[in-house]
């Protein structure tokens, strides 16, 4: 007995040794990162010294080939990398870029984009309209396979192409010269701009691409445009962004680095930005409470909306007052105060905030609230509703939202105001996210939570959606009227008159309403002291090219 | 023996074959597809995509496509990650989950084993309680709570340790711990309990009386019995942690192959699902293959094969 005593002892020791060797270790090498991030900080007077902004990008982006990364991990890269004709600029419009110029013609109908001189591939090859050409066809053609090939139906014989109807010839894309670019659009489409900004329409060198399709899958091989180059990326770790010295306005920016982990898990990212591995971060959601009124919290619009689909194919929501009922007794205040707590802004209409018309008036104030929250007008509207309907009892509702405690929080919410201003019984169902889309599309639920996210910066995005047909529909709603604006803004020369049918397509929306709103999105983060210019543009992408730090 | 192996070689591929099958059907049985998401896209690019990746064949020519693609080993790109094949991404990711699933194995079956002995010498004292709490804590805490908990005290709190990511050895130490407590725990009290068991039996009294060194008796002829539960866990545990697990890699933001057996799924990536089930399967089949072997090498009464005439 005594031998294992001894033996217990000497195990123990042993243990605790490599623990302490551990430890040390340990120490040291915080200390070197310590010492490390203080020459960082250091930077103003020694100018040698590398600025290299830590992010996280949370997943691996889906792909950098831009024709198919079409999602936020994607984008937050590629518009860091590449380049399009436009760039979106500090407050949101775009700007010149690869283009130094561009003329529209009298109908608003041909563009054409002058490409500049200096504008550069990060292996040195000149930007060509040869490049744009090449990547706007591939992107519609319908063997690459890209979602986002819809975006490109502004442009004449896009949709042909895509649906394998017309040619790559016939698409209305040109290059006059290596440094000129026409494009011919179907309507005269006001918002082509802001379309282009879109990493979708981003160019691809078309030496590159074609000596080597698969050019954009690793570091190595990636030729980029914009205001950074990728020089690693280790699939699911990190990848490290160097600035682009090719760049035409490399002046201009001011990281020399940008090194992007890949942490999913917000707690960890979050503990990740407490111990100093990363410069910024997002707030868990269980932690909202005390860190929304934090310092260095920056919170910026996301366009999006939160709403709620009705399904008016399925009773009662086929009447119009009972749908409007359903709608006014939802106090979307109180769900942004006390359940989502992230400083959303309660939605009162549809288009969210940040979309201006020609003479700078926002569209959210121009149409003012269009669904405010009122317990006797909804009590009213839903007996009425009842009386046309000859409902003595108003038929069983079920609301469905895909599973995750944010959505649940919100629906038991709902939930009670249903009770509480209608007194009615509606009963709460969650399923799968995909079972969730698939019974969405094929309009199985009766009320169901969704979500609506801009991808490029015009109300019409948006309102589009719930035309008859539309895939983003998904209401049964069909209404005549409703598609006739949408067409008419989209074919509409005179932007005046084109934000004009807009107001009026989301009036008939909330007169209708075969959806109602909860709350716009927003974007909140949280940034280490020095750090500055980070721009957040509110289609989802973030913009390193301004950003710095101390 | 040769034949014996012949013989469980053959029932591994048709095992793997059923395994490939019934994935199959349930995975075009679950409502959904790799291409349903929230945003809307026109019903053109859809057909487009859909035909891209061979969706709009029929279903037996989906499930030839397969086994054609497990035959070769050939899963295809990801519909998800359209640039990197499921080969890449199991490629990437097994190293880095086998290097975590290795050292949490090592971790987890010293240590539970020399806790299942303390705790089985000092039966009902204080020795063994403690060592029981701490089996009965590791089994109960979950360790995605142990993971959270570690960061916070040992890399926010008191910054010992890198809190995530994994690019050095001191990136592995909190990990391991959090992965290797439950497992260590469940060795401990096995061994524990068949410890027990072993030293009372008849040979163990004999070796006793015998006068013998009561270090060997423990070490040579009482832990070897004891050890056979633990070996038949072995097998499972093995194919489980060094194939990765999808929550510990995601709150430590570790690279490993774990997340593909649930992302997968959760967006019906239909190449990345049967990649991963074949990978897994395999990989259990011929974990427990190697138990059936070491059990035969720990216990000589059990045999492995018929000798003719018997």
């Amino acid at each position: 007995m005594k031998k294992v005593f001894l033996f217990l002892v000497a195990l123990i020791a042993v243990v605790t040794l490599a623990a302490c060797t551990a430890n040390q270790e340990a120490g040291k090498e915080d200390k070197n990162k310590g010492d490390q991030k203080q020459t960082d900080n250091a930077d103003g007077d020694k100018q040698d010294k590398e600025k290299i902004l830590y992010m996280n990008n949370s997943d691996e982006p889906t792909s950098l080939d831009p024709a198919i990364g079409f999602d936020a991990v994607s984008w937050n890269s590629l518009n860091n990398l590449m380049e399009g004709l436009a760039r979106l600029g500090k407050d949101h419009n775009p700007e010149p870029a690869i283009a130094e110029k561009w003329d529209i013609s009298e109908d608003g109908k041909t563009y054409t984009f002058h490409i500049r001189e200096n504008a550069n591939w990060s292996n040195g090859d000149p930007v060509t309209a040869g490049d744009f050409v090449y990547s706007w066809r591939y992107l519609l053609d319908p063997d690459t396979g890209s979602a986002a090939s819809f975006l490109g139906y502004f442009i004449k014989g896009a949709e042909e192409y895509n649906s394998g109807k017309g040619s790559a010839e016939d698409v209305g894309v040109e290059a006059v010269d290596d440094k000129t670019l026409k494009v011919t659009l179907k309507e005269p489409t006001g918002f082509f701009l802001n379309i282009v900004t879109n990493p979708s329409f981003f160019p691809i060198n078309e030496k590159v691409a074609k000596e080597n399709p698969k050019w954009h899958a690793e570091a190595d091989s990636f030729v980029s445009n914009g205001p950074f180059k990728l020089t690693e990326w280790k699939h699911n770790d990190h990848m490290l962004f160097e600035k682009n010295d090719k760049y035409w306005d490399v002046d201009n920016v001011k990281l020399d680095k940008v090194h992007w982990a890949m942490v999913n898990d917000p707690n960890t990212e979050y503990q990740m930005f407490e111990s100093g591995d990363l410069d910024m971060t997002g707030i868990p959601s269980e932690m909202a409470d005390q860190l929304i009124e934090g310092d260095n919290v920056e919170i910026v619009d996301q366009a999006g909306l939160a709403f709620y689909r009705f399904n008016v194919t399925k009773k009662p929501f086929q009447n119009k007052k009972i749908r409007k009922a359903f709608a006014l007794a939802i106090n979307q205040d109180d769900i942004v105060k006390f359940v989502t707590k992230t400083k959303e802004e309660a939605a009162k209409g549809f288009v969210s905030p940040g979309f201006k018309n020609p003479s700078g008036e926002e569209f959210r104030d121009a149409n003012g609230d269009l669904v405010k929250f009122n317990p006797d007008e909804a009590k009213k509207l839903l007996e009425e509703g009842m009386k046309e309907e000859g409902y003595d009892k108003l038929p069983k509702v079920t609301l469905t939202y895909n599973t995750s405690e944010d959505n649940k929080a919100v629906a038991e919410t709902m939930q009670s105001m249903f009770k509480e201003n209608l007194g009615v019984d509606v009963t709460l169902e969650n399923t799968e996210w995909n079972v969730f889309l698939e019974d969405q599309k094929a309009l199985k639920h009766q009320l169901s939570r969704s979500s609506f996210l801009f991808d490029y910066g015009d109300p019409i995005n948006f309102l589009e959606s719930f035309i008859t047909d539309s895939s983003m529909n998904r209401t049964g709603w069909s209404n005549k009227e409703y598609d006739k604006l949408i067409a008419d803004a989209k074919k509409e020369a005179d932007e005046e008159k084109r934000w004009d049918i807009m107001y009026k397509a989301e009036k008939l929306l909330a007169e209708e309403m075969p959806l109602f709103p909860i709350h716009f999105y927003n974007q909140v983060t949280i940034y280490k002291d020095g750090v500055t210019g980070v721009v957040r543009h509110p289609v989802g992408y973030v913009e390193l090219k301004w950003a710095d730090k101390e | 023996m040769l034949k014996y192996i012949m013989k469980r070689l053959l029932i591994m591929v048709v095992t793997l074959w059923i395994i490939v099958t019934l994935t199959f059907v349930l995975m075009v049985s679950i409502p959904g597809s790799p291409l349903n998401e929230e945003r809307g896209t026109t019903e053109q690019v859809q057909k487009n995509l859909e035909s891209f990746y061979n969706l709009d064949k029929p279903y037996y020519v989906q499930y030839l496509l397969y086994i054609k693609s497990i035959a070769t080993f050939d899963f295809g790109p990801s519909i998800k990650q359209p640039d990197r094949t499921v080969n890449d991404l199991l490629g990437n990711g097994f190293p880095i989950s086998f290097e975590l699933g290795m050292w949490t194995i090592i971790v987890a079956v010293i240590s539970g084993i020399i806790l299942g002995i303390i705790a089985a010498l000092r039966h009902n004292g204080i020795v063994d309680y403690l060592a029981m709490t701490i089996a009965v804590l590791g089994i109960s805490i979950p360790n995605f709570v142990l993971a959270t908990l570690l960061i916070q005290q040992l890399a926010v709190n008191h910054p010992i340790f890198p809190p995530a990511t994994w690019s050095s050895p001191m990136h592995m130490v909190l990990p391991i711990i959090a992965l290797a407590t439950g497992p260590m725990a469940i060795i401990a009290r096995l061994t524990r309990s068949t410890m027990l068991e072993v030293l009372t039996q008849d040979y163990i009294k004999m070796a006793r009386a015998k006068g013998l060194n009561p270090w060997k008796i423990i070490f040579k002829h009482a832990l070897k019995n004891a050890l056979m539960p633990v070996v038949t866990i072995m097998g499972t545990l093995l194919a489980g942690i060094l194939t990765g697990t999808f929550v510990i890699e995601k709150i430590f933001a570790i690279p490993g192959m774990g997340r593909y057996f649930v992302e997968s799924i959760n967006q019906r990536d239909y190449p990345v699902i049967m990649g991963t089930t074949v990978f897994y399967s395999a990989f259990l089949i011929f974990a427990l293959f190697l138990v059936d072997i070491a059990y035969g090498i720990l216990d000589p009464r059990i045999k492995l094969h018929k000798k003719a005439g018997e």
